[in-house]
């Protein structure tokens, strides 16, 4: 057979579909299942394996992915058309859809200048002050809006502040880092802190309704995880400052010109004041009604009334958003539900258990780490959200106190520091040509140890107080 | 539209020059511009930029949207206005080329790429690309969709992987610079035998050694110490296309390994030129080709004629 050259290179682009896929055809027509486990759940956890492979090598474009997902369900999944379907659509995807389409609102109403203005007149012009101000704002905002939004809106402030600093022959490469990384962390850190801070956090609140795990309202939430946040915030300011010096202690020029640039502005219209309002207007919501109407239906009423009062346009919404993610998310959430209806979840969870019973006897902890360990290092590979989508329901089944384990799971998935794909927010800075892969390993290890041990303290000294 | 094989028409042919930064890019630049004169070429420069995980794609290009109303522009296109601010200086008179205005805000999205548009870019015979994604991909979507003749690389650090893949993968002829020094006065040696690639090796060397006023040298390797009709006739056509343009050619033959043989006759003070390898495409993924192995084991400049 002649194999032109158009055909090796197609080969070669796709050779991890094809490794994927082949690995599947090995399992599915040589490899005998395992005893304890029904022939349904084998075949999931087929499919899941190829996906994993397809998601961290991106062969094929995201879309394409989540397609995969569907029909193998439905070929060698066990599963009808209209089952795959009915987990497809939820509430945890409303929310990302929701979510995405929030940002795009949001940011295209210029609010960020005026955010800039409040960081400045916050802080002053000492560089340490400015880095701990970005971090502390990221971490805040980021905790209620998710990190995509924040980070969206702090970059330009940082890039501008880089901006008027630079000068010719002089490169401010901690300074740079610095500003970078507060941005990056500080919304990382703090999209743990509420439900809405992530598409992870509600699909781990869908996993617990789906499952009859139990619940948390949002407020429940807060309690038990926001302190992590406050506690990270000023570790986490440290870390930077001493990781990327700053060159410079005072930002003064800098932020002169940036005060001028920002005041171009003008003064603030009805029509900001008035995003303004219906925003917080869905954050009430989402602390208040969540419980009774969801997360995601409270996105979408938001993005109802943002389109019906012309403050964003349709098409602006759906240039903006990345139709292919929310299709995986519907997908991967389908897939998960199917691991834990035919077995599989369950399986793998016992499985885990067994492999590290020797290592670890004490059974709690065994869960904690498992749920951890999973969950941290699968964050760093995929994305938190995949990682959740996956991980919730073989975590689930660690047997344990389903909610404590799954906000573990959550937390430790938000541990994606040590590389620019993990978190939306170290993806947005890494693009911005400025910072380096090694420079997330630099600071990535010691904001891995400082955030396993906060939340360690966190299950030992917090959480039992609301037994 | 598809170009006729066979002569070269030197009005017609479009040259893409790869970039990637201020710092790196300056002799690939430099050098693009200069072979694009020798043969009156376009010349396109693009920069490949690395693409973010599809999962972050909202944001990413969110944050892009935003930053652009800060005025705060991709770090590509920063690449690219300063490419156009370095051609500008390297043909001082190319007078369309002098008129040409960077604004970052006139850019076209169109298959996959961003196009700096130009006013008044008519006539200078230059055109700016951005994307994103790998380096060999996206180079290689570019030469289809725009039929480009040449491409012309800087060199790698990633040498090894980044050669096979260029040269197996790229649709047309391909000039990997490595270390290449404008100041220095090349020998121009042009590798010769029977394949199909010899003819279009020597109009190439032809042009450029007429413009450059470069010596010019033919080599032909035999394995044995036989040199067949073909090498013989190929080596001959050389010399009489050189001749019939007035350019002086000195013609050497030697018996050895052709890899190892180029390498040691090259030396540091030639620019090579040889054709690509008619070798079977998964012979070559697997076992390389002459082209490939000669980039792994030179750092002299070489134009792969296709």
């Amino acid at each position: 057979m002649h194999i032109s050259a158009d055909m090796l290179y197609w080969i070669q682009r796709k050779r991890w579909l094809l490794i994927a896929f082949l690995l599947g055809a090995i399992f599915y027509f040589l490899i005998p299942k395992p005893d304890d486990l029904s022939l349904e759940a084998y075949h999931i956890l087929i499919i899941i394996l190829m996906t994993l492979i397809l998601i961290l090598k991106e062969p094929i474009p995201l879309p394409a992915i989540a397609l995969q997902l569907i029909f193998w369900q439905v070929i060698i999944g066990g599963s009808t058309p209209n089952e795959v379907g009915s987990y497809f659509m939820n509430d945890a995807v409303f929310f990302i859809m929701g979510s995405l389409m929030l940002a795009v609102a949001i940011v295209s109403q210029g609010l960020d200048k005026r955010l800039a203005l409040g960081i400045i007149r916050l802080t002053g012009n000492k560089t340490w002050r400015i880095v701990a101000g970005i971090t502390a704002i990221s971490a805040l905002l980021s905790s209620f809006v998710g990190p995509h939004m924040v980070t969206a809106m702090m970059l330009p402030v940082a890039l501008t502040l880089i901006r008027f600093t630079s000068k010719k022959g002089q490169t401010n490469s901690g300074l740079i880092a610095a500003l970078l990384f507060s941005i990056a962390y500080g919304a990382t850190i703090g999209s743990i802190g509420t439900p809405s801070g992530g598409g992870r956090n509600v699909i781990m609140m869908n996993y617990w309704a789906e499952f009859g795990s139990g619940s948390l309202s949002y407020i429940q939430w807060m309690k038990m995880v926001y302190p992590m946040v406050l506690i990270e915030i000023p570790l986490t300011i440290l870390i930077i400052l001493k990781t990327f010096p700053p060159e410079l202690r005072v930002l003064d020029t800098a932020v002169r010109r940036l005060s001028v640039e920002v005041a171009r502005a003008g003064k603030i219209t009805g029509k900001e004041i008035f995003s303004v309002l219906l925003f917080a207007g869905v954050l009430y919501a989402w602390i208040v009604l969540s419980e009774d109407y969801g997360l995601g239906s409270i996105a979408l009423i938001g993005i109802f009334l943002f389109m019906a009062f012309d403050l964003v346009a349709w098409k602006d919404l759906s240039k903006g958003v990345n139709w292919g993610v929310v299709l995986l998310f519907g997908a991967t959430i389908s897939i998960g539900v199917q691991m834990k209806i035919t077995g599989g979840a369950a399986w793998l969870a016992e499985g885990s258990m067994n492999f590290l019973k020797g290592v670890i006897p004490n059974v709690d902890a065994l869960r904690a780490v498992v749920s951890v360990a999973l969950s941290g290092v699968l964050s760093n590979l995929l994305s938190s959200s995949a990682t959740v989508a996956v991980v919730g329901p073989v975590v689930l089944n660690l047997g344990g106190d389903p909610i404590r384990l799954g906000l573990a799971s959550v937390i430790s998935s938000a541990f994606g520091y040590f590389t620019a794909v993990a978190a939306p927010a170290c993806t947005i800075i890494y693009s911005s040509g400025l910072v380096k892969a090694p420079d997330f390993l630099r600071a990535g290890w010691k904001m891995a140890i400082m955030s396993v041990t906060s939340l360690l303290l966190l299950a030992l000294f917090w959480w039992p107080l609301f037994e | 539209m598809t170009k006729k094989k066979g002569q070269i028409d030197p009005r017609s042919l479009k040259f893409l020059t790869a970039v990637s930064s201020a710092e790196y890019s300056k002799s690939t630049l430099k050098l693009g511009s200069l072979i694009a004169s020798v043969f009156d070429a376009s010349l396109g420069v693009v920069y490949v930029g690395e693409k973010a995980s599809e999962f972050h794609g909202s944001s990413v290009n969110l944050t892009r949207q935003n930053l652009t109303d800060w005025n705060i522009i991709h770090p590509g296109l920063e690449v690219l206005e300063w490419a156009l601010q370095e051609l500008k200086k390297m043909n001082p008179d190319n007078k369309a080329l002098a008129k040409i205005q960077f604004n970052p805000d006139h850019v076209y999205e169109e298959d996959g790429r961003v196009r700096v548009i130009m006013p008044d870019e008519e006539g200078s015979r230059i055109e700016l690309i951005l994307r994103e994604g790998e380096l060999v991909n996206e180079l290689r979507k570019e030469m289809q969709l725009e039929n480009y003749d040449l491409a012309i690389i800087g060199g790698s650090q990633n040498k090894r992987h980044l050669a096979h893949s260029l040269i197996q993968y790229l649709p047309a002829s391909i000039f990997v610079l490595q270390k290449f020094n404008p100041r220095k006065k090349y020998k121009l040696l042009i590798l010769v035998d029977d394949s199909t690639a010899t003819a279009k090796s020597v109009e190439y060397g032809a042009l450029i050694a007429k413009k450059l006023g470069w010596k010019v040298r033919t080599l032909t390797v035999s394995k044995t110490k036989r040199f067949g009709a073909g090498y013989q006739g190929a080596a001959d056509m050389a010399k009489q296309y050189f001749e019939s343009r007035g350019i002086p050619v000195e013609q050497f033959f030697l018996t050895g390994d052709p890899v190892r043989t180029f390498v040691e006759f090259a030396g540091d003070n030639h620019f090579v030129i040889m054709g690509a390898s008619t070798l079977n495409p998964v012979k070559q993924f697997l076992f390389g080709s002459k082209p490939i192995q000669t980039l792994k084991q030179t750092d002299i400049p070489i134009l792969i004629v296709r």
